[in-house]
Protein backbone atom coordinates (compact mmCIF):
# COMPACT_ATOMS: atom_id res chain seq x y z
CA UNK A 1 0.00 0.00 0.00
CA UNK A 2 1.04 3.49 -1.08
CA UNK A 3 1.20 6.03 1.66
CA UNK A 4 -1.37 8.78 0.62
CA UNK A 5 1.38 11.49 1.12
CA UNK A 6 3.60 9.63 -1.33
CA UNK A 7 0.74 8.95 -4.06
CA UNK A 8 1.75 11.37 -7.20
CA UNK A 9 -1.53 11.00 -8.10
CA UNK A 10 -2.40 13.13 -5.16
CA UNK A 11 0.14 14.82 -4.84
CA UNK A 12 -0.79 15.95 -9.13
CA UNK A 13 -4.13 16.61 -7.04
CA UNK A 14 -3.32 18.71 -4.52
CA UNK A 15 -0.88 20.68 -6.61
CA UNK A 16 -3.75 21.31 -8.75
CA UNK A 17 -5.98 22.56 -5.47
CA UNK A 18 -3.08 24.95 -4.76
CA UNK A 19 -2.73 26.32 -8.12
CA UNK A 20 -6.33 27.03 -8.30
CA UNK A 21 -6.77 28.25 -4.94
CA UNK A 22 -3.51 30.94 -5.64
CA UNK A 23 -5.26 31.98 -9.00
CA UNK A 24 -8.83 32.53 -7.22
CA UNK A 25 -8.18 36.62 -6.65
CA UNK A 26 -8.21 36.78 -10.69
CA UNK A 27 -11.36 35.55 -11.40
CA UNK A 28 -14.82 38.07 -11.62
CA UNK A 29 -17.81 37.46 -11.59
CA UNK A 30 -19.64 39.97 -13.99
CA UNK A 31 -23.80 40.43 -13.46
CA UNK A 32 -25.57 43.11 -15.59
CA UNK A 33 -29.40 43.27 -15.42
CA UNK A 34 -31.12 40.21 -17.07
CA UNK A 35 -28.54 38.76 -17.86
CA UNK A 36 -26.60 35.37 -16.79
CA UNK A 37 -23.64 35.93 -14.65
CA UNK A 38 -20.38 35.95 -17.33
CA UNK A 39 -17.00 35.62 -15.89
CA UNK A 40 -13.63 38.37 -16.29
CA UNK A 41 -10.38 38.43 -15.33
CA UNK A 42 -9.40 41.05 -12.51
CA UNK A 43 -6.14 42.12 -14.56
CA UNK A 44 -4.79 45.07 -12.75
CA UNK A 45 -5.91 46.73 -9.70
CA UNK A 46 -9.06 48.74 -10.86
CA UNK A 47 -9.29 46.96 -14.24
CA UNK A 48 -11.45 43.60 -15.15
CA UNK A 49 -11.13 42.33 -19.05
CA UNK A 50 -13.72 39.95 -20.09
CA UNK A 51 -14.12 38.00 -24.18
CA UNK A 52 -15.54 41.12 -26.17
CA UNK A 53 -18.28 38.98 -27.49
CA UNK A 54 -20.02 38.14 -24.39
CA UNK A 55 -20.89 41.74 -23.87
CA UNK A 56 -23.08 43.32 -27.07
CA UNK A 57 -24.82 45.97 -24.92
CA UNK A 58 -23.29 46.56 -21.95
CA UNK A 59 -22.38 50.06 -20.45
CA UNK A 60 -22.12 49.04 -16.40
CA UNK A 61 -22.30 46.43 -14.78
CA UNK A 62 -21.96 44.65 -10.84
CA UNK A 63 -18.60 42.65 -10.33
CA UNK A 64 -17.99 40.27 -8.05
CA UNK A 65 -14.49 38.87 -7.00
CA UNK A 66 -13.99 35.03 -5.59
CA UNK A 67 -13.67 36.44 -1.66
CA UNK A 68 -17.46 37.46 -1.85
CA UNK A 69 -16.02 41.57 -2.42
CA UNK A 70 -18.46 43.54 -4.93
CA UNK A 71 -17.97 46.42 -6.92
CA UNK A 72 -19.84 48.47 -9.31
CA UNK A 73 -18.05 47.87 -12.90
CA UNK A 74 -18.37 50.75 -15.73
CA UNK A 75 -17.31 49.88 -19.03
CA UNK A 76 -14.01 51.71 -19.99
CA UNK A 77 -13.54 50.21 -23.77
CA UNK A 78 -13.62 47.33 -26.48
CA UNK A 79 -12.21 45.89 -29.36
CA UNK A 80 -13.96 43.54 -31.46
CA UNK A 81 -10.45 42.92 -33.10
CA UNK A 82 -9.14 41.30 -30.66
CA UNK A 83 -12.15 40.30 -28.37
CA UNK A 84 -11.38 42.61 -25.13
CA UNK A 85 -13.56 44.30 -23.23
CA UNK A 86 -12.30 46.13 -20.12
CA UNK A 87 -14.03 47.47 -17.26
CA UNK A 88 -12.82 50.50 -14.44
CA UNK A 89 -13.66 49.35 -11.00
CA UNK A 90 -12.58 51.25 -8.05
CA UNK A 91 -11.04 49.84 -4.73
CA UNK A 92 -10.32 46.32 -6.05
CA UNK A 93 -7.28 44.87 -4.58
CA UNK A 94 -3.82 44.53 -7.09
CA UNK A 95 -4.09 40.81 -8.28
CA UNK A 96 -0.54 41.43 -9.82
CA UNK A 97 -0.86 37.78 -11.43
CA UNK A 98 2.71 35.74 -12.44
CA UNK A 99 4.16 36.53 -16.16
CA UNK A 100 3.76 33.61 -17.71
CA UNK A 101 6.91 32.15 -20.10
CA UNK A 102 5.86 30.74 -23.47
CA UNK A 103 2.78 28.72 -24.25
CA UNK A 104 4.05 25.60 -25.02
CA UNK A 105 2.14 22.71 -26.81
CA UNK A 106 0.90 19.48 -24.67
CA UNK A 107 1.55 21.60 -21.23
CA UNK A 108 -1.09 21.32 -18.61
CA UNK A 109 -3.45 24.69 -18.20
CA UNK A 110 -5.92 25.58 -15.91
CA UNK A 111 -8.81 27.65 -17.35
CA UNK A 112 -10.80 29.76 -14.40
CA UNK A 113 -14.42 31.51 -14.59
CA UNK A 114 -17.28 32.08 -12.24
CA UNK A 115 -19.79 29.31 -11.65
CA UNK A 116 -21.82 28.04 -10.03
CA UNK A 117 -22.11 30.64 -7.78
CA UNK A 118 -18.46 30.75 -7.25
CA UNK A 119 -15.45 29.72 -9.23
CA UNK A 120 -15.01 27.17 -11.45
CA UNK A 121 -11.73 25.58 -12.64
CA UNK A 122 -10.97 23.41 -15.60
CA UNK A 123 -7.82 21.44 -16.46
CA UNK A 124 -6.61 20.43 -19.89
CA UNK A 125 -3.44 20.35 -21.98
CA UNK A 126 -2.64 23.27 -24.47
CA UNK A 127 -3.56 22.31 -27.63
CA UNK A 128 -1.42 23.92 -29.74
CA UNK A 129 0.68 27.17 -29.85
CA UNK A 130 0.98 29.46 -33.44
CA UNK A 131 2.15 32.34 -34.74
CA UNK A 132 0.55 35.90 -34.35
CA UNK A 133 -2.78 35.95 -36.30
CA UNK A 134 -5.51 38.70 -37.74
CA UNK A 135 -9.02 38.47 -37.19
CA UNK A 136 -11.30 39.82 -39.44
CA UNK A 137 -12.50 43.17 -37.27
CA UNK A 138 -8.46 44.05 -38.47
CA UNK A 139 -6.95 43.00 -34.25
CA UNK A 140 -3.54 41.39 -33.99
CA UNK A 141 -3.08 38.56 -31.47
CA UNK A 142 0.19 37.52 -30.77
CA UNK A 143 0.12 33.87 -30.06
CA UNK A 144 -2.71 31.22 -31.61
CA UNK A 145 -2.98 29.47 -28.35
CA UNK A 146 -5.79 26.79 -28.23
CA UNK A 147 -6.85 24.65 -25.31
CA UNK A 148 -8.17 20.95 -25.01
CA UNK A 149 -10.68 22.24 -22.75
CA UNK A 150 -14.14 22.54 -22.71
CA UNK A 151 -15.41 25.79 -21.85
CA UNK A 152 -19.11 26.64 -20.86
CA UNK A 153 -20.62 30.51 -22.47
CA UNK A 154 -20.49 31.77 -18.43
CA UNK A 155 -16.58 30.68 -17.82
CA UNK A 156 -15.55 32.43 -21.36
CA UNK A 157 -13.25 34.99 -20.13
CA UNK A 158 -11.73 33.93 -17.18
CA UNK A 159 -7.66 33.66 -16.58
CA UNK A 160 -6.17 30.87 -18.46
CA UNK A 161 -3.02 29.87 -16.17
CA UNK A 162 0.18 27.45 -16.59
CA UNK A 163 0.86 25.27 -13.75
CA UNK A 164 3.64 27.47 -12.61
CA UNK A 165 0.92 30.12 -11.62
CA UNK A 166 1.72 32.50 -15.11
CA UNK A 167 -1.16 34.08 -16.44
CA UNK A 168 -0.97 33.33 -20.18
CA UNK A 169 -3.92 34.90 -21.13
CA UNK A 170 -8.30 35.20 -20.95
CA UNK A 171 -10.18 32.16 -22.54
CA UNK A 172 -12.46 33.09 -25.61
CA UNK A 173 -14.55 30.98 -27.59
CA UNK A 174 -13.74 30.47 -31.26
CA UNK A 175 -14.90 29.40 -34.38
CA UNK A 176 -16.17 25.43 -34.60
CA UNK A 177 -16.34 25.83 -30.70
CA UNK A 178 -12.43 25.83 -29.79
CA UNK A 179 -11.60 27.58 -27.23
CA UNK A 180 -8.65 29.80 -27.70
CA UNK A 181 -6.46 32.23 -25.21
CA UNK A 182 -5.97 35.85 -25.79
CA UNK A 183 -2.51 35.77 -24.81
CA UNK A 184 -1.68 38.26 -21.91
CA UNK A 185 1.12 40.68 -24.24
CA UNK A 186 -2.32 41.03 -26.60
CA UNK A 187 -4.52 41.99 -23.71
CA UNK A 188 -1.50 44.44 -21.82
CA UNK A 189 -1.19 46.26 -25.94
CA UNK A 190 -5.08 47.34 -25.94
CA UNK A 191 -5.19 47.72 -22.61
CA UNK A 192 -3.65 50.79 -22.94
CA UNK A 193 -5.60 52.80 -25.61
CA UNK A 194 -8.78 51.07 -24.22
CA UNK A 195 -8.54 52.70 -21.07
CA UNK A 196 -7.43 55.96 -22.51
CA UNK A 197 -9.83 56.12 -25.43
CA UNK A 198 -12.71 53.27 -25.00
CA UNK A 199 -11.29 52.19 -28.32
CA UNK A 200 -8.23 50.97 -30.53
CA UNK A 201 -8.15 52.75 -33.39
CA UNK A 202 -6.43 50.24 -36.86
CA UNK A 203 -5.72 51.54 -40.39
CA UNK A 204 -8.38 51.65 -43.03
CA UNK A 205 -8.59 51.99 -46.67
CA UNK A 206 -12.55 51.67 -47.44
CA UNK A 207 -11.85 48.17 -49.62
CA UNK A 208 -14.19 45.39 -50.06
CA UNK A 209 -11.73 42.08 -51.07
CA UNK A 210 -11.89 39.02 -52.50
CA UNK A 211 -8.63 36.86 -52.99
CA UNK A 212 -8.54 36.23 -56.55
CA UNK A 213 -6.59 34.14 -58.96
CA UNK A 214 -4.44 36.50 -61.49
CA UNK A 215 -5.30 35.47 -64.50
CA UNK A 216 -2.37 33.16 -66.45
CA UNK A 217 -1.81 35.85 -69.10
CA UNK A 218 -1.54 39.35 -65.99
CA UNK A 219 1.00 36.95 -63.98
CA UNK A 220 4.20 38.18 -65.14
CA UNK A 221 2.57 41.90 -64.82
CA UNK A 222 1.54 41.11 -60.94
CA UNK A 223 4.26 39.31 -60.53
CA UNK A 224 2.46 36.57 -58.47
CA UNK A 225 -0.49 34.24 -59.13
CA UNK A 226 -2.63 36.08 -56.38
CA UNK A 227 -4.10 39.08 -56.06
CA UNK A 228 -7.09 40.52 -53.81
CA UNK A 229 -9.75 41.78 -56.14
CA UNK A 230 -11.76 45.07 -55.32
CA UNK A 231 -15.44 43.96 -54.64
CA UNK A 232 -16.38 47.77 -53.29
CA UNK A 233 -15.11 51.04 -52.69
CA UNK A 234 -16.55 52.78 -49.61
CA UNK A 235 -18.02 56.64 -50.16
CA UNK A 236 -15.58 59.14 -49.38
CA UNK A 237 -13.32 56.55 -47.83
CA UNK A 238 -9.34 56.72 -48.08
CA UNK A 239 -9.36 54.35 -51.33
CA UNK A 240 -12.35 56.74 -53.00
CA UNK A 241 -9.78 59.80 -52.98
CA UNK A 242 -6.98 57.29 -54.10
CA UNK A 243 -9.17 56.73 -57.30
CA UNK A 244 -9.34 53.18 -56.81
CA UNK A 245 -12.50 51.43 -58.57
CA UNK A 246 -14.15 47.73 -58.42
CA UNK A 247 -12.46 45.60 -60.35
CA UNK A 248 -8.96 46.37 -60.12
CA UNK A 249 -7.04 43.81 -58.49
CA UNK A 250 -4.18 44.82 -55.40
CA UNK A 251 -1.20 43.12 -55.73
CA UNK A 252 0.95 44.86 -53.77
CA UNK A 253 0.96 47.47 -51.01
CA UNK A 254 3.90 49.38 -49.58
CA UNK A 255 6.46 46.95 -51.90
CA UNK A 256 5.13 43.99 -50.04
CA UNK A 257 2.91 41.78 -52.31
CA UNK A 258 -0.67 40.89 -50.73
CA UNK A 259 -1.46 37.45 -51.70
CA UNK A 260 -3.91 37.16 -48.99
CA UNK A 261 -6.06 39.21 -46.63
CA UNK A 262 -3.69 38.44 -43.39
CA UNK A 263 -1.12 39.85 -45.41
CA UNK A 264 -2.63 43.29 -46.02
CA UNK A 265 -3.68 43.64 -42.40
CA UNK A 266 -0.28 43.43 -41.51
CA UNK A 267 0.47 47.21 -43.09
CA UNK A 268 -2.88 48.35 -41.62
CA UNK A 269 -2.31 48.06 -37.27
CA UNK A 270 -2.59 51.29 -35.41
CA UNK A 271 0.53 52.94 -36.25
CA UNK A 272 -0.14 52.92 -39.84
CA UNK A 273 -3.12 55.60 -39.38
CA UNK A 274 -1.93 59.01 -41.63
CA UNK A 275 0.53 56.96 -43.49
CA UNK A 276 0.72 57.34 -47.30
CA UNK A 277 0.91 53.90 -48.89
CA UNK A 278 1.76 52.91 -52.33
CA UNK A 279 -0.53 50.58 -53.88
CA UNK A 280 -0.06 48.40 -57.30
CA UNK A 281 -2.99 47.42 -58.99
CA UNK A 282 -4.05 45.89 -61.73
CA UNK A 283 -6.89 47.95 -63.67
CA UNK A 284 -8.18 46.41 -67.27
CA UNK A 285 -5.02 44.41 -67.60
CA UNK A 286 -2.51 46.91 -66.64
CA UNK A 287 -0.58 48.30 -63.85
CA UNK A 288 -1.03 50.86 -62.27
CA UNK A 289 0.92 52.41 -58.98
CA UNK A 290 -1.33 54.72 -56.40
CA UNK A 291 -0.95 56.69 -53.57
CA UNK A 292 -3.05 56.49 -50.53
CA UNK A 293 -3.22 58.11 -47.26
CA UNK A 294 -4.61 55.05 -44.67
CA UNK A 295 -7.57 56.42 -42.84
CA UNK A 296 -8.87 55.02 -39.58
CA UNK A 297 -11.14 52.33 -39.56
CA UNK A 298 -14.93 52.93 -38.83
CA UNK A 299 -16.34 51.20 -35.17
CA UNK A 300 -18.65 48.36 -35.87
CA UNK B 1 -53.20 32.43 -57.27
CA UNK B 2 -53.76 28.91 -56.30
CA UNK B 3 -55.56 27.72 -53.21
CA UNK B 4 -52.22 26.01 -52.82
CA UNK B 5 -50.89 29.61 -51.72
CA UNK B 6 -53.66 30.09 -49.18
CA UNK B 7 -53.14 27.07 -47.54
CA UNK B 8 -51.84 27.22 -43.42
CA UNK B 9 -48.07 27.01 -43.22
CA UNK B 10 -46.82 23.65 -43.23
CA UNK B 11 -45.69 22.20 -39.99
CA UNK B 12 -42.53 20.09 -41.23
CA UNK B 13 -40.81 16.89 -39.55
CA UNK B 14 -37.68 17.49 -38.75
CA UNK B 15 -34.93 14.92 -37.04
CA UNK B 16 -32.32 16.43 -34.59
CA UNK B 17 -28.59 15.29 -34.90
CA UNK B 18 -27.17 16.70 -31.62
CA UNK B 19 -23.73 16.35 -30.23
CA UNK B 20 -24.83 16.01 -27.15
CA UNK B 21 -27.54 15.14 -24.82
CA UNK B 22 -27.60 18.91 -23.66
CA UNK B 23 -27.62 19.81 -27.24
CA UNK B 24 -30.12 17.61 -28.08
CA UNK B 25 -32.97 18.94 -25.16
CA UNK B 26 -31.96 22.41 -26.98
CA UNK B 27 -32.46 21.43 -30.51
CA UNK B 28 -35.95 19.54 -30.05
CA UNK B 29 -37.06 22.75 -28.30
CA UNK B 30 -36.26 24.87 -30.74
CA UNK B 31 -37.86 22.53 -33.91
CA UNK B 32 -41.11 22.80 -31.15
CA UNK B 33 -40.73 26.57 -30.59
CA UNK B 34 -39.97 27.29 -34.73
CA UNK B 35 -43.49 25.24 -34.51
CA UNK B 36 -42.03 21.89 -35.95
CA UNK B 37 -42.75 18.17 -34.96
CA UNK B 38 -39.74 15.86 -33.89
CA UNK B 39 -39.23 12.79 -35.82
CA UNK B 40 -36.67 10.35 -35.75
CA UNK B 41 -33.39 10.60 -38.36
CA UNK B 42 -34.82 7.54 -40.13
CA UNK B 43 -38.12 8.47 -40.17
CA UNK B 44 -37.87 10.47 -43.50
CA UNK B 45 -37.63 13.72 -42.20
CA UNK B 46 -38.43 16.79 -44.69
CA UNK B 47 -35.27 19.02 -42.78
CA UNK B 48 -32.47 17.87 -40.35
CA UNK B 49 -31.36 20.58 -37.21
CA UNK B 50 -28.04 19.65 -36.44
CA UNK B 51 -25.19 21.41 -34.29
CA UNK B 52 -22.56 18.65 -35.23
CA UNK B 53 -20.51 19.37 -38.34
CA UNK B 54 -18.77 15.81 -38.32
CA UNK B 55 -22.20 13.87 -38.08
CA UNK B 56 -23.15 11.44 -41.15
CA UNK B 57 -26.35 13.06 -42.08
CA UNK B 58 -27.48 13.80 -45.48
CA UNK B 59 -25.91 17.37 -45.74
CA UNK B 60 -28.67 18.33 -48.35
CA UNK B 61 -31.37 18.31 -45.56
CA UNK B 62 -29.22 19.35 -43.01
CA UNK B 63 -29.43 23.20 -41.24
CA UNK B 64 -26.33 23.24 -39.19
CA UNK B 65 -26.17 25.08 -36.15
CA UNK B 66 -22.51 26.84 -35.84
CA UNK B 67 -19.27 26.22 -37.59
CA UNK B 68 -18.05 23.92 -40.06
CA UNK B 69 -19.39 21.59 -42.78
CA UNK B 70 -19.17 23.37 -45.80
CA UNK B 71 -21.72 21.28 -47.76
CA UNK B 72 -24.92 21.48 -45.32
CA UNK B 73 -27.90 23.23 -47.16
CA UNK B 74 -28.56 25.75 -44.64
CA UNK B 75 -26.11 27.50 -42.05
CA UNK B 76 -26.88 29.29 -39.35
CA UNK B 77 -25.11 30.89 -36.40
CA UNK B 78 -25.28 29.16 -33.19
CA UNK B 79 -27.51 31.22 -31.52
CA UNK B 80 -30.23 31.66 -33.90
CA UNK B 81 -33.72 32.02 -32.51
CA UNK B 82 -36.55 30.14 -33.23
CA UNK B 83 -37.84 32.63 -36.38
CA UNK B 84 -34.31 31.93 -37.67
CA UNK B 85 -34.69 27.97 -37.06
CA UNK B 86 -37.89 28.01 -38.86
CA UNK B 87 -37.05 29.86 -41.91
CA UNK B 88 -33.70 27.98 -42.56
CA UNK B 89 -35.96 24.62 -41.67
CA UNK B 90 -38.80 25.64 -44.60
CA UNK B 91 -36.33 26.78 -46.89
CA UNK B 92 -33.95 23.81 -46.64
CA UNK B 93 -37.07 21.59 -46.73
CA UNK B 94 -37.86 23.05 -49.87
CA UNK B 95 -34.83 22.42 -51.90
CA UNK B 96 -33.14 25.79 -50.89
CA UNK B 97 -29.64 27.04 -49.73
CA UNK B 98 -29.53 29.22 -46.49
CA UNK B 99 -26.44 31.29 -45.55
CA UNK B 100 -26.98 33.20 -41.99
CA UNK B 101 -25.41 36.45 -42.32
CA UNK B 102 -23.93 36.71 -38.75
CA UNK B 103 -21.79 34.01 -39.29
CA UNK B 104 -19.91 36.27 -42.31
CA UNK B 105 -19.52 39.11 -40.05
CA UNK B 106 -18.18 38.03 -36.93
CA UNK B 107 -14.84 40.07 -35.93
CA UNK B 108 -12.86 37.06 -34.18
CA UNK B 109 -12.73 35.30 -37.04
CA UNK B 110 -9.31 34.35 -38.39
CA UNK B 111 -8.36 36.27 -42.04
CA UNK B 112 -7.28 33.90 -44.33
CA UNK B 113 -3.81 33.30 -44.47
CA UNK B 114 -3.41 31.16 -47.70
CA UNK B 115 -7.45 31.00 -48.61
CA UNK B 116 -7.66 27.87 -50.23
CA UNK B 117 -10.16 28.23 -53.42
CA UNK B 118 -8.86 30.68 -55.45
CA UNK B 119 -11.41 32.10 -58.61
CA UNK B 120 -10.31 33.89 -61.12
CA UNK B 121 -12.31 37.35 -61.64
CA UNK B 122 -14.51 36.10 -64.89
CA UNK B 123 -14.87 33.28 -62.61
CA UNK B 124 -16.36 35.27 -60.08
CA UNK B 125 -18.53 37.55 -62.24
CA UNK B 126 -19.47 34.01 -63.51
CA UNK B 127 -20.68 32.29 -60.49
CA UNK B 128 -22.63 36.01 -59.68
CA UNK B 129 -24.93 35.50 -62.90
CA UNK B 130 -25.39 31.76 -61.66
CA UNK B 131 -26.43 33.05 -58.39
CA UNK B 132 -28.63 35.48 -60.51
CA UNK B 133 -30.68 32.84 -61.88
CA UNK B 134 -28.96 33.61 -65.30
CA UNK B 135 -28.36 30.91 -68.55
CA UNK B 136 -25.53 30.06 -69.98
CA UNK B 137 -26.62 32.39 -72.85
CA UNK B 138 -27.76 35.03 -70.95
CA UNK B 139 -24.54 34.88 -69.12
CA UNK B 140 -22.36 34.80 -71.78
CA UNK B 141 -24.43 37.87 -73.81
CA UNK B 142 -24.31 39.72 -70.15
CA UNK B 143 -20.43 39.33 -69.85
CA UNK B 144 -19.95 39.55 -73.83
CA UNK B 145 -17.87 36.21 -74.13
CA UNK B 146 -19.34 33.46 -76.01
CA UNK B 147 -21.67 30.79 -74.20
CA UNK B 148 -18.62 28.14 -75.15
CA UNK B 149 -16.57 30.02 -72.96
CA UNK B 150 -19.24 30.40 -69.80
CA UNK B 151 -19.41 26.40 -70.46
CA UNK B 152 -15.60 26.20 -69.92
CA UNK B 153 -15.66 28.62 -66.70
CA UNK B 154 -18.59 26.59 -64.95
CA UNK B 155 -17.19 23.40 -65.63
CA UNK B 156 -13.62 25.03 -64.01
CA UNK B 157 -16.23 26.52 -61.27
CA UNK B 158 -17.38 23.28 -60.75
CA UNK B 159 -14.00 21.38 -59.82
CA UNK B 160 -12.73 24.22 -57.98
CA UNK B 161 -15.95 24.20 -55.62
CA UNK B 162 -15.76 20.93 -55.36
CA UNK B 163 -20.02 21.33 -56.83
CA UNK B 164 -22.22 18.87 -58.90
CA UNK B 165 -24.92 21.41 -59.50
CA UNK B 166 -25.03 25.03 -59.98
CA UNK B 167 -27.19 25.55 -56.94
CA UNK B 168 -24.11 23.74 -55.10
CA UNK B 169 -21.81 25.93 -56.71
CA UNK B 170 -23.50 29.19 -55.84
CA UNK B 171 -23.99 28.12 -52.10
CA UNK B 172 -20.14 27.21 -51.78
CA UNK B 173 -19.23 30.07 -53.73
CA UNK B 174 -21.03 32.94 -51.36
CA UNK B 175 -18.98 31.84 -48.87
CA UNK B 176 -16.18 32.73 -50.15
CA UNK B 177 -15.68 35.51 -48.09
CA UNK B 178 -14.59 39.34 -48.98
CA UNK B 179 -13.24 41.29 -46.45
CA UNK B 180 -13.21 44.72 -45.50
CA UNK B 181 -10.10 47.06 -45.18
Amino acid sequence: MTDTAENPLMKLSDALVERAQLARPLVAAIAAGGHRMRSGTLWRKDVVVASEQRFPDLVDARVTLADGSTFTARLAGRDPGTNIVAFRLDGTPDPNPQTAGEAQPGAFALALGAGDGGVSVRLGIVRSVGPAWHSRAGGQIDRRITLDIALGREEEGGPVLDLGGGLLGISTLGPRGRVLVIPASTVDTVLEPLLSKGRVDRGWLGLALQPVLVPEALQPEAGRDRGLMIMGVAKDSPAAQANLHAGDILVMIAGESVTSPAALAKHLGPDSIGRQVELRVLRADKPLVLSVTVGTRPPG
Amino acid sequence: MTDAAAAPPLRLRVAVVASSEAARRRLTTLVTRSGHDVVEVDGSPDAILTDDASSAVPPARAVLLGWGGEEFAGWLASDAGPAQVDAALRAVAAGLTVCGTPLQTRGLDPLPEDPQVLLTPREIEVLAALGNGLTNKETARRLGISPNTVKFHIESLFRKLDAATRAEAVAKGIRLQVVDF
